[in-house]
């Protein structure tokens, strides 16, 4: 009988990929807003699982800011666009099969790698914000460092894309 | 902790900043002056970098972080591409939006390369590539009243989007294999990891994404199109810093991290290399459009420069930094003339090259010595670039007859791409009928760009030993870093 946190694993992780399927692939309706939804509960399994890996803090982030923040962006920007015409769209057969294809080789190699693999990786922190935001400033100071030029970067390449007036 | 070894990043971060915050008070008529400060500040930057005031080579940050021949090296010419690439922008001064973002947008990448040449561990190449690659989906779209900006930067976002996704899968396969990120710490371990089926799910996964980088078969399908539809300097700077950058990571995961599975996997970059030469060679040759053209021959030369490292041996990582240093001079030339015909005429067609021998001779002589050089025609910097590289693939012939194919493939790829480089110079000299024979007025700053770009490309022709010396040792220097720390306290 496998234990209880196992039995989890396997149901958040099966949960996870169902829904990232119905998102991208819902043979019962095209409409992107159900799409959306799906994104949703994937990413709460996904807090699911980063639960079970004790790191508690970014299950939390991840219900908060992408399932609520986020995807509330992503439901805005479907509403503004035309919902019609993506739903009347022809889907492309031989794009469809040379993807299944890509899809079934990657999948088969993971699975390959996955099965045979031992797992050296230990938990090198506890997942709450201290220990967390410890090892953020200490070990990965400098990554933490570049991603803020980087948000920097993103921030004013989004207002100079948007900005309403070309002068 | 050495803070000295990043002072050529935090330079660069500051200046970024600095003209970020200039844009907002240089008056709206007076903009070139940032163009100009930022292209001056960046070559006082270059020359302090080259004039022996760099720092002696050590790691910060707990070894995520090295500075080495090798990192010297890239960088220099990280910096040089982006001082050329910004005396080019400001031929686009009035007609850019937002030309301060622009400059400040370019100085950030090129913080990105500058630490991508430095990296020496996964988090910390993700996240330098993710700075360059963001930068440039903004860098790419920045003409938005024309519709092939903006369609170029959606298909690089989309694309570049897959392949950071690959990325950032192979390195947690990694972490969970080899429970740590840094290369140091891999190499020290690598013969037990290579064993490992996920460890190797993992690098294959990385180099995927590095392709997409490099623009190499078959993650090279955005080339083309990006380098049409994006501003002309801003493609200068994706075909020489960020390609260059793709480089030096593949560089120091092949030769410093896992050497000896390099030398497994020959065939595999091989492989890659020879496609990716036919696939660039071929697709260019029906193009009218000179970016696009560009683009192709973008890809051709990632090929090439995947064969160096298919040989894995010391002169084969040699020769491809040897032939990047050429490359990098010779796109320069090339873009150089591209970009103001592209800013005079607003076309890219062939036709808008019609009679430029007559036109300019500023704009003919950058274009024919960029032309000349991508071809691999002495005495020019492409021909030792190739030279180089073709010699250590023969080197490798004797263990490996696979590198004869190789060599043939090379041999070819270099005969079709003479057919389309001059075909472009043969429009330029000897059009059947140029519509526009009006002079074509050169602005000092592209003279400048023209003179740094072809003065390199020459002097690298006639003289390449000097630069063969340096990539030499810092090839030398790659396989001898898995010694430093970890294996050193063992």
């Amino acid at each position: 009988m496998p234990a209880l946190p196992d039995l989890l694993f396997y149901a958040f992780a099966g949960l996870t990929l169902l829904f990232g399927f119905l998102c991208v692939a819902n043979p019962l309706t095209r409409n992107p807003v159900t799409s959306a939804m799906f994104l949703v509960l994937t990413i709460c399994s996904l807090a699911g699982l980063f639960v079970l890996l004790n790191a508690f803090f970014l299950a939390a982030v991840q219900v908060l800011v992408y399932a609520g923040a986020v995807m509330v962006l992503f439901l805005f920007v479907i509403m503004l666009l035309d919902l019609k015409e993506e739903e009347r769209r022809q889907l492309n057969k031989v794009a469809l099969g040379a993807g299944s294809v890509a899809v079934a080789v990657i999948a088969g190699i993971l699975i390959k790698a996955v099965m045979s693999a031992k797992p050296a990786a230990e938990q090198l922190v506890e997942g709450t914000t201290k220990p967390l935001g410890r090892i953020l400033f200490t070990q990965y100071l400098l990554p933490f460092e570049i991603l803020s030029l980087l948000l920097l970067v993103a921030m004013v390449g989004v207002i100079l894309l948007s900005k309403k007036e070309l002068k | 902790m050495n803070y000295s070894l990043l002072t050529l990043e935090i330079l660069v971060t500051l200046l970024g900043l600095g003209v970020l915050l200039a844009g907002l008070w240089v008056p709206a008529g007076a903009r070139k002056l940032i163009g100009y400060g930022a292209a001056t500040l960046v070559g006082v930057i270059l020359t302090y970098a080259i004039g022996g005031a760099s720092p002696a080579d050590g790691t910060a940050f707990g070894g995520m972080f090295v500075v080495d021949a090798m990192s010297n090296f890239f960088k220099g010419f990280f910096l040089l591409a982006a001082v050329v690439v910004l005396l080019l922008s400001l031929d686009y001064a009035d007609t850019l939006v937002g030309y301060a973002e622009y400059c400040a947008l370019t100085l950030f990448a090129l913080v990105g390369m500058l630490f991508a040449a430095s990296a020496n561990d996964f988090i910390l190449l993700f996240v330098a590539l993710e700075l360059i690659t963001i930068t440039f989906y903004i860098l790419v779209s920045f003409q938005r009243n024309r519709i092939a900006s903006i369609e170029a930067g959606v298909k690089y976002l989309i694309l570049g989007a897959v392949a950071s996704g690959f990325m950032v899968f192979g390195t947690a396969l990694i972490f969970g294999s080899a429970n740590t990120t840094n290369f140091f710490e891999i190499a020290a371990k690598q013969a037990e990891l290579t064993k490992s089926p996920l460890f190797l799910t993992g690098l294959l996964l990385t180099i995927v994404g590095l392709g997409f980088k490099i623009a190499a078969f078959p993650f090279q399908m955005w080339a083309p199109d990006v380098y049409q539809g994006a501003p002309s300097p801003t493609v200068a700077f994706l075909a020489t810093g960020s390609k260059a950058a793709g480089f030096v990571l593949l560089l120091r995961i092949a030769f410093g991290v896992v050497p000896d599975l390099t030398a497994q996997w020959s065939r595999l970059f091989l492989g890659f290399g020879i496609v990716t030469i036919l696939y660039g060679s071929l697709c260019a040759i029906p193009q009218r459009s000179v970016k696009r053209i560009m683009g192709y021959s973008s890809i051709a030369n990632a090929g090439y420069l995947l064969l160096g490292i298919a040989a894995a041996s010391l002169n084969g990582s040699a020769a491809v930094m040897t032939y990047l240093g050429g490359y990098i001079f010779t796109v320069l030339a090339a873009f150089a003339a591209i970009s103001v015909v592209v800013a005079h005429t607003d076309s890219d067609d062939i036709s808008a090259f019609a009679g430029l021998g007559q036109r300019s001779a500023w704009l003919a002589t950058a274009l024919t010595v960029g032309m000349v050089s991508l071809a691999g025609i002495p005495p020019l910097a492409g021909f030792f670039a190739k030279f180089y590289l073709l010699r250590a693939v023969a080197e490798h012939v004797m263990i490996d007859k696979a590198f004869l194919v190789a060599l043939l493939v090379a041999c070819v790829g270099v005969v079709i791409s003479l057919y389309y480089y001059f075909g472009i110079l043969r429009a330029a000299f000897f059009p059947r009928h140029a519509p526009d024979l009006a002079p074509i007025a050169v602005s000092s700053t592209a003279k400048l760009a023209i003179i740094l770009a072809v003065a390199g490309t020459v002097y690298l022709g006639i003289e390449p030993e000097p630069m063969v010396k340096v990539a030499q040792q810092a090839a030398a220097g790659l396989k001898t870093l898995p010694e430093a720390p970890q294996t050193a306290a063992k």
